[in-house]
């Protein structure tokens, strides 16, 4: 009978369940739609701060002090400390790993042309797949200088490089390098006084410089955790639960210290400049974004309760006919709220895939170009227990004042009153 | 019906409207719910959108520096070249000069001293973050690892050129940057030393790619000897990010505002439907069709007004909660979304009243007054 009763009420009252779970659908796509787009509106803001480079920066520990103005070495240092290129897979073994982004060394060295003159140069890794155990990615200097504006092709062979646009040099020309013949295959503008040099493959300018395996410096960019107050803390000088709470936080500073574990006579820091201010950068939009979806969550809360009081309101005939036929109170109420409940079901979690749906779409027509696969699947299972859930507790909290105040009536008044 | 209004036994169409408006309280007081809702929640997003550039510019000033002029070694800076440039930059940019020296330290290294003016860095580059910003005239800050190449940080003794100086160290600074492997000092110190007058300019031009373009262009204009370039991954970087976020704010006050109204409107017009009795009766005792209907429309224009004054307060109030809690910055009511909020609400009761004219229109009063 109950059942009977259900599913009448469904197939009969058409119109009013369909502006009932109208109003839960269209809440519960935006809720969705909203917090989508806040749980990874923190991953696609970091991939849009690489535009600002690495944010931790790897160099020896025992190096002479560098002699720049503007980028410019005065004095350029002859000899002093390198880091171990063999070394740096273990940037993929530390606790953080899988935050590190893009990794790129460089060894900047000076090429003797057969013309006699000196040629800058920066050797690099372009395409390269670093690789740990299991764990591996593709990466070099090209994604953690975003801003380098390339004609022509990256190098792919050990006797090819690019040249900075202001070198002098053209696509296709050859340098004689040491007895190594480097063909230019693209021209480089990078607005820095990097585009005076000539960038060539890591392994050539350690061969050409005979510092086999050496690196000076290492970039890195790693997802991280904004700087709070803890963060900031000596890790040395905490306690041991502390100590490892720090050291469990992808802050910059941990990522740092485990960088500094991982590779002896290695001196890891963050660039403050990138790092401070992309963490507020992050911290303001997310921030926004989630006090949005609140406010949306309120708003649709709001729409979808207000929705169901005047879905019940309108059939307070049914509950006076009902208790004149002698149903009792709880029996009545276990029906409105068992469709309500359906009701909340049902358009939540098509509520759930549109909002999804939506999500994706925005989320790939505002970040184009950025990869959107890669942020993760569109479907977020997580989300789903959630958006039901709130939408039951809504339309159950939004029907409870109306259908308390309809059953408190007395059912001839209300069948006298709206026959 | 007429015992209140026994001088005149006709109901003004305006009493009408007052009755029907208090008759059922519950019924208007949920309306006003609704459209107050809707009024607020349109409010408070578009005053947060409104004020969202300047805001996440904000956020962008503390980059630094993003554009850099540089004298070359045959024409140096002109004296008045750091006022001329404000001047041009315009009064919001911030600008200051760096004279560079190679000195030796006492202990043989070679390093680079920049003479700098230590206010206007402090506003320039605000992520140095140093607890206490020099403030002597011959102190020096010792980058972190220029300060493992000295003797004594306290008593900090370089030479340019034969000439020795003594500086009062005044801390370190850490940025993981060039700043580490350099000592800074006050300009007028520096150039009293070793003669050296500033060859850089580094300026933070606020507003994005558009301003820092513009800006450029006047520099280049009347500074032509000088080299003035643009930081380029700053002024990219910010305008992406705030072109971006400004489109995700967009997409979601279009998607929160659409879904309030459209929940609004569906309950709007279920309470408009569930009168139909009192139209049945209207129509009965000889109301017009039009009559009626301005008359439903005239009171759902009401209760959008004051939805709209008591909206535009409630979200006001949460769009600065919402700025202050976010941005540590208030966003003071505007005016000027008013007008599209007004609209909006206007737009939303208006479709709620005329929504169910065409159910009203096929009814037959005495079958409805039957209670078929």
């Amino acid at each position: 009978m109950f059942f009977r009763l259900l599913w009448e009420s469904f197939r009969r009252q058409r119109r009013r369940k369909a502006l009932a779970g109208i109003a839960i659908l269209l809440g519960t796509t935006a809720v969705t739609a909203m917090l989508a787009l806040a749980t990874t509106i923190g991953d696609r803001i970091h991939k849009e701060l690489a535009v600002y480079g690495a944010n931790i920066v790897i160099t020896p520990k025992a190096d002479l002090l560098d002699v720049k103005i503007g980028g410019v070495d005065i004095k350029p240092s002859t000899g002093g400390a390198y880091l171990k290129a063999s070394d740096l897979p273990k940037l993929k073994a530390i606790f953080w790993a899988n935050n590190i982004t893009g990794v790129s060394p460089e060894l900047p060295i000076t090429l003797n042309l057969a013309s006699g003159q000196q040629l800058p140069a920066t050797g690099l890794w372009f395409h390269h797949n670093l690789a740990n155990g299991g764990s591996s990615m593709i990466t070099g200097a090209p994604p953690l200088h975003p801003w380098w504006k390339l004609t022509g092709a990256w190098p792919s062979q050990p006797n090819e490089a690019v040249a900075g646009a202001a070198a002098g040099l053209h696509i296709g020309d050859t340098v004689q390098a040491d007895n190594t013949p480097l063909r230019i295959t693209g021209l480089v503008s990078t607005g820095d006084a990097t585009d005076k040099r000539l960038l060539l493959p890591l392994e050539t300018a350690q061969k050409l410089a005979n510092l086999p395996g050496a690196v000076s410096r290492v970039d890195v960019s790693a997802r991280t955790k904004p700087e709070d107050a803890f963060a900031r803390k000596d890790p040395d000088t905490l306690s041991p639960q502390q100590h490892e709470i720090w050291y469990c936080r992808p802050y910059a500073n941990s990522i740092a210290y485990q960088i500094r574990e991982a590779i002896p006579g290695a001196q890891a820091e963050q660039v403050r400049r990138v790092e401070q201010n992309e963490g507020n950068v992050l911290e303001r939009i997310s921030g926004l974004m989630w006090l949005i979806s609140a406010a949306a969550l309120l708003a649709a809360g709001f729409a979808v309760s207000a929705a169901m009081a005047t879905a019940i309101l309108e059939r307070r005939a049914e509950i006076g006919l009902m208790r004149s036929l002698g149903a009792s109170k709880g029996a009545i109420a276990f029906l409105f709220y068992s469709e309500t409940g359906l009701l909340a079901i049902f358009a939540g979690t098509i509520g759930y895939l549109f909002g999804s749906g939506l999500a994706a779409w925005l989320g790939a027509r505002i970040f184009a170009g950025d990869g959107a696969a890669s942020i993760g699947p569109i479907l977020n299972p997580v989300l789903l227990p959630v958006v039901v859930a709130l939408a039951l507790a809504v339309a159950i909290a939004g029907s409870t004042p109306s259908i308390r105040t309809s059953l408190e009536m007395d059912p001839s008044t209300i069948l006298r009153a709206d026959a | 019906m007429t015992h209140t209004n026994a001088r005149k036994p006709q109901l003004s169409f305006l009493g009408m409207l007052r009755r029907s408006l208090t008759h059922r309280r519950a019924r208007s007081f949920s309306a006003l719910v609704a459209l107050t809702v809707s009024a607020a929640v349109a409010t408070a997003l578009l005053t947060l959108y409104a004020d969202l550039n300047a805001k996440l510019h904000k956020e962008f000033r503390n980059f630094g520096a993003n554009v850099v002029v540089t004298a070359s070694a045959s024409s140096p800076l002109p004296p008045n070249a750091l006022a001329g440039i404000q001047k041009a930059a315009g009064p919001d940019a911030l600008v200051a000069p760096f004279a560079y020296a190679v000195a030796t330290t006492d202990r043989g290294t070679s390093v680079v001293v920049a003479g700098t003016d230590f206010p206007a860095v402090q506003r320039l580059d605000a992520w140095w973050d140093l607890a206490q910003w020099p403030t002597a005239a011959d102190a020096a800050l010792l980058g972190d690892r220029a300060a493992n190449f000295i003797a004594d940080e306290h008593d900090v003794k370089l030479t340019y050129a034969g000439k020795p100086i003594t500086l009062v160290g005044a801390g370190r600074i850490k940025t993981g940057g060039d700043e580490d492997s350099r000592i800074y000092i006050p300009l007028a110190a520096l150039t009293q030393w070793t003669g050296v007058s500033p060859t850089v300019i580094e300026i933070q031009i606020p507003g994005g790619a558009a301003a820092v373009e513009a800006a450029l262009t006047r520099l280049r204009a009347q500074f032509p000897t000088l080299q003035i370039q643009p930081v380029r991954q700053l002024v990219e970087g910010e305008s992406r990010i705030v072109d971006r976020t400004h489109s995700l704010m967009y997409g979601s006050v279009l998607l929160i505002a659409l879904t309030v109204a459209v929940s609004v409107l569906a309950t709007l017009s279920a309470s408009v439907l569930e009168r139909r009795r009192d139209f049945a009766l209207m129509k009965a005792l000889g109301g017009s069709q039009t009559q009626l209907m301005a008359l439903f429309l005239l009171e759902a224009l009401v209760l959008a007004l004051a939805g709209v004054v008591l909206g535009y307060i409630a979200g006001s109030v949460a769009a600065w909660a919402i700025s202050q809690a976010n941005f540590h910055t208030a966003t003071l009511p505007r005016l000027s979304v008013l007008p599209l909020v007004l609209l909006l609400n206007i737009a939303i009761a208006a479709l709620a009243a005329l929504f169910p004219i065409r159910v009203l229109r096929g009814l037959q009063p005495a079958a409805l007054l039957k209670g078929e």
